[in-house]
């Protein structure tokens, strides 16, 4: 382990040295995150083997506690081996000390999105393919985004999207 | 004319079976550069690109518009669009500059620069710029496994097999899509038998592999494809916006997920808009960067016979494998189907990703016979094996695979089938027979296996999808079967999605789940002594060089 220490503490003296892109993504540049108010970077990758207790299960559970035994008797459900919206913004620190603010952003939407449920989901990317949705019904999609999810980063994203749509003619009737 | 004798042989040799063709730029026969294509250009007001590479912002179609609002670090771009483009070219091979200082230049890079930025180096260039930029410090490989029924059986024991050869990808597809959720389950089981921590893919339409995703069957997905120019896009049924929608999707099931593209796909689809390939490409790149996808697949991939046609054509996709790294993208490097009858030609395909080392240097190596092959036949099979650890031995180079001994393909093969019997019965799938598990041990092609019947196996696949099986599911019956081993990988694969380590640049797995991605294992080749050297590897060398087909000194009788 203390070769993947060096080399990771090697990689940020790099970076903060380096008036480069991606300094600006590195130190203390987000301040909407994370689970329990607490910034990660990559000293904390991965999460698995350094914040093993902090992450867990949507129904609550430590990962120590989903075990062969615990399926074997029925005790884990089905849906219970998700991602949660806190692990998703951890992650999404660590992507941006590591200077890849675009998949931050990515790990930022995809945390809104874990509370919807599947089938809406697909619904929800179908709508967004050209010549699906009309102006109104991508708002719509955004309004609920808002509403009933607090998704508002994927709300803006529809909103975005259903003004180009409107301009560059992807929208239903516009082939 | 009386018929020299040797053209007369040489115009048989298989090399002149592939078909060439002289550029043609209107219709986007032109590798690297075109007369069509862009001159490099950027104007930022207030934060805002309002002009890039010679087009207004009113006048940007839907992909500029994604690009500019979110594929470039705007910060940088004034200063790097102004620098010339054989300094940042120089910057890629030169052992002073670390790959964290080069990215600061190449990622506030338009299309068109990054174009002009590749047109300034030749093949060997490219290979120091990939030793470089590569994400990961040890490059991988990435496998098909499919077979021609989609047997389940031997997709298994294929699965299995790839995994215990080393590669740390297994991407499978169907014959007939229906069979999907049968062929993700096969390879789950198989690949976790084969070596603990593998991943895999079932690659089929977008809503069917997000679901398989959704479900635990899979855990990754790759063929989220993306086009160049906006008719190309809009023909795939998608825009800029869905697609990064769809990225997010899969991250907010914890699915690791890269996007797909590669030359020649906006010729095939009759709207290259008479730019380069290479042009093109750099689009989907930056398109790719801006959804916040981690990786890409490219390399020109099933359209490869296109930009090997024409001149410079391999040149150019090495440099498209290249200039995603230089967005610090993963990249998966393509050598995934057949296109020449050569095999000198054949093998020269890969050698720029094999000696640069890339993620996966193949995306992907055929796990089965080519004629098993339902993605179309690759550009390297099993029969290729041996070729490929006697070239990893002689350039003392990582091709992400080593020789395995034929006792423990066997078992190994056995093993798998045996785990997806224990499976079948525990989820009420139609019954896998010991004669099944047995040939499947032996088996090399699908003909070498017991027929099933295709029309139970169909329907009884789509019901374990309408029944909501998932991979807890497959975890209970493998316990039930007494395969606690397996079901112990195929947990901690559940586990790792909760976690999402794995949804970091580069990411694999070793065989003890420790995630090996560019946060924790980066890239830090700078130069001669610096970096992954496989002769430098004890444990990875010996795999590669302690092979069957060695003769011992000792025992040479001279």
């Amino acid at each position: 382990m203390s070769d993947i220490n060096e080399l990771v503490s090697n990689i940020l003296k790099q970076v903060d040295n380096s008036d480069t892109a991606s300094t600006q993504y590195t130190g203390t540049a987000n301040d909407s995150s994370s689970a329990a108010g607490k910034q990660y970077g990559v000293e904390d990758y991965p999460l698995y083997q350094k914040h093993r207790d902090i992450i867990k299960t949507p129904s609550g559970k430590s990962l120590n506690d989903v075990t062969l035994d615990d399926i074997a008797n029925n005790r884990v459900d089905r849906k219970d081996l998700r991602i949660t919206a806190d692990a998703l913004k951890m992650q999404g620190d660590v992507a941006g000390a590591a200077g890849r603010k675009t998949l931050q952003m990515n790990f930022d939407r995809a945390a809104e999105l874990t509370k919807i449920p599947d089938d809406r989901l697909l619904e929800m990317y179908n709508a967004l393919r050209p010549y699906r949705s009309t102006k109104d019904e991508l708002l719509q999609i955004a309004e609920e985004l808002k509403s009933k999810y607090n998704a508002n980063i994927c709300a803006a994203w529809f909103e975005e999207a259903a003004k180009y749509y409107s301009s560059r003619k992807k929208l239903k009737g516009d082939r | 004319m009386k018929r020299q004798k040797r053209f007369e042989k040489l115009e048989k040799r298989p090399i002149n079976k592939d078909v060439i063709v002289k550029e043609w730029p209107e219709e986007g026969f032109v590798a690297m550069k075109s007369p069509n294509d862009p001159e490099p250009s950027i104007k930022v007001d207030n934060g805002i690109i309002t002009e890039m590479d010679g087009k207004k912002r009113e006048d940007f179609d839907l992909i500029d518009m994604y690009i500019a609002n979110y594929g470039i670090n705007i910060d940088n771009a004034e200063k790097v669009m102004a620098t010339d483009s054989t300094k940042i070219a120089k910057m890629l091979i030169d052992p002073n500059i670390s790959h964290q200082d080069v990215l600061a230049y190449t990622t506030a890079m338009t299309p068109a620069k990054g174009q002009d930025v590749i047109n300034q180096l030749d093949f060997g260039e490219m290979i120091m710029g990939a030793k470089k930029m590569r994400e990961r410090r040890k490059p991988a490989n990435q496998c098909h496994v499919t077979n021609y029924i989609d047997n389940p059986v031997e997709l298994a024991a294929d699965a299995a097999e790839a995994a215990l050869r080393g590669f740390a990808e297994e991407e499978t597809t169907t014959a007939v899509s229906r069979d999907a959720p049968f062929n993700a389950l096969s390879v789950l089981v198989g690949s976790q038998t084969g070596r603990p921590g593998v991943l895999h893919q079932c690659s089929v339409d977008e809503s069917t592999e997000l679901q398989l995703g959704m479900r635990g069957l899979t855990s990754y997905a790759e063929t989220i494809s993306v086009y160049g120019t906006d008719r190309s896009f809009t023909d795939g049924d998608d825009t800029p916006w869905s697609k990064g929608f769809l990225a997010s999707c899969y991250a907010s099931r914890g699915i690791k997920m890269r996007f797909t593209s590669g030359s020649g796909s906006e010729v095939l689809m009759g709207y290259p808009e008479g730019k380069s390939m290479l042009y093109l490409e750099a689009r989907c790149i930056l398109l790719s960067k801006a959804s916040g996808v981690q990786g890409l697949q490219n390399g020109s991939l099933s359209c490869i016979s296109i930009p090997t046609a024409v001149p410079n054509g391999l040149r150019e996709v090495l440099g498209e494998n290249l200039l995603a790294m230089m967005y610090d993208l993963e990249s998966a490097t393509g050598s995934d189907q057949s296109f020449s009858h050569s095999s000198m030609r054949r093998t020269w395909r890969f050698m720029g990703q094999f000696i640069g080392g890339t993620d996966f240097i193949c995306s992907g190596f055929g796990a089965e016979p080519n004629p098993d092959n339902t993605f179309a036949g690759s550009n390297e099979d099993v029969y290729d094996y041996d070729d490929i650890h006697f070239l990893s031995r002689d350039y003392g180079q990582s091709f992400g695979i080593h020789s395995i001994k034929e006792e423990d393909a066997i078992n190994v093969r056995r093993k798998a089938a045996e785990a997806l019997q224990v499976v079948f019965k525990g989820l009420g799938l139609p019954t896998i027979t010991d004669e099944e598990v047995e040939a499947a041990a032996y088996a090399d092609v699908h003909e070498d296996m017991p027929k099933r019947d295709k029309v139970a196996d169909m329907k009884a696949a789509q019901n374990m999808m309408d029944r909501g099986i998932t991979a807890v599911d497959v975890i209970k019956a493998l316990i039930d079967g007494d395969f606690k081993d397996v079901a112990d990988a195929i947990l901690n694969l559940q586990k790792q999605k909760v976690v999402g380590d794995y949804l970091q640049t580069s990411a694999i797995f070793d065989e003890d789940w420790n995630v090996q991605s560019a946060v924790n294992e980066s890239n830090d080749y700078q130069g001669p002594g610096t970096g992954y050297r496989i002769y430098n590897d004890p444990d990875e060398w010996k795999k590669v060089t302690d092979i069957p087909q060695v003769i011992d000194p000792e025992h040479f009788d001279m």
